[in-house]
């Protein structure tokens, strides 16, 4: 179902056990892209590619609010929190999660609110939520809805 | 339920009736877009533009912009630029409690000064002087309370 990312959530805990949210963010962008390799031959009509691995990362901002330090916290870990990104909190389930480091930035200028930015990096492997339409068009099974181990 | 931003409106109205120096340069009182008729000698507050910045489940920044200015009756005698000096004084980085807000800032964007004469008695003037206001906000209590899972 089509939701609205005012109810996005990011979501953080550095003992990789139950992330709690994150205030005053307003974007996160998950990026999940494999690296290709060319195995082009000769004769060959055009390039050919065969997926290598996947890289997870991405970025996350919003407004600097003192009571949030967990972000700038998160930048001294020396084992990987979990993280957890989901597009709407009214339905939980739908979430990428799985530890990761994350870098923190901060932006003040004399007008407007201080702004923090982060990003973040795989550091272990990531579930994903699994749609409806992924599910039942690339495996025929039966749809399922939650969290599964990503592929 | 998000907070009132009319308590913005009425803090900064507050704000600026509790100042006796500004009471006594401009007696006729602190009025929002409309005085009351007889004032001659006032502070004229309207609101120009009000913006939001969101956050993710809800308003993160209230972010508004007021016309603040010393409105003079030339027939009274009023000393606009002590007026609108302290209004300035006031506001520019300005500190006033707002109900269910904290106030982020308080500073002005642009000066404004002018003289509207009236159309049907040319020898009727009105001068104005003050600023635009730019006020930050941001509501108390604006995060959800923990995560939802």
């Amino acid at each position: 179902m089509i939701k609205s990312g005012r109810d996005g959530q990011v979501l953080y805990d550095a003992a990789a056990t139950l992330p709690v949210e994150i205030v005053s963010l307003n974007k996160w962008k998950l990026s999940l892209k494999t690296d290709k390799i060319n195995v082009t031959c000769f004769g060959d009509q055009n390039k050919v590619y065969v997926p290598g691995m996947r890289d997870i990362s991405g970025t996350f901002s919003g407004f600097w609010n003192s009571d949030e330090l967990t972000l700038f916290e998160a930048t001294e870990a020396e084992t990987p929190g979990k993280l957890e990104l989901v597009p709407n909190s009214t339905e939980p389930t739908f979430k990428w999660a799985g530890l990761a480091y994350m870098d923190a930035e901060i932006d003040t200028a004399v007008e407007g609110a201080p702004a923090v930015a982060g990003t973040f990096m795989a550091a272990g492997p990531w579930t994903q939520p699994t749609g409806v339409l992924t599910q039942t068009a690339r495996r025929g099974g039966t749809p399922s809805r939650g969290t599964h181990p990503a592929q | 339920m998000p907070a009132d931003s009319s308590a913005i409106d009425a803090a900064l109205l507050a704000y600026l009736r509790a100042d006796a120096t500004l009471a006594g340069l401009l007696p006729d009182g602190v009025h929002m877009d409309v005085a009351t008729g007889g004032a001659k000698r006032f502070v004229l507050v309207s609101l120009v533009i009000a913006s939001d910045l969101g956050q993710f489940g809800g308003r993160a920044i209230e972010d508004v912009l007021y016309l603040v200015k010393a409105v003079v009756f030339n027939g009274v005698n009023g000393d606009v630029p002590a007026a609108a000096a302290r209004l300035d004084a006031l506001l520019e980085d300005g500190r006033f409690p707002i109900a269910g807000y904290e106030l982020m800032s308080c500073v002005r964007a642009e000066r404004v000064r002018g003289t509207e004469v009236d159309d049907a008695d040319p020898s009727i003037r009105w001068y104005h002087r003050g600023g635009r206001y730019r006020v930050q906000a941001t509501p108390l209590l604006t995060a959800r309370a923990g995560a939802d899972q």
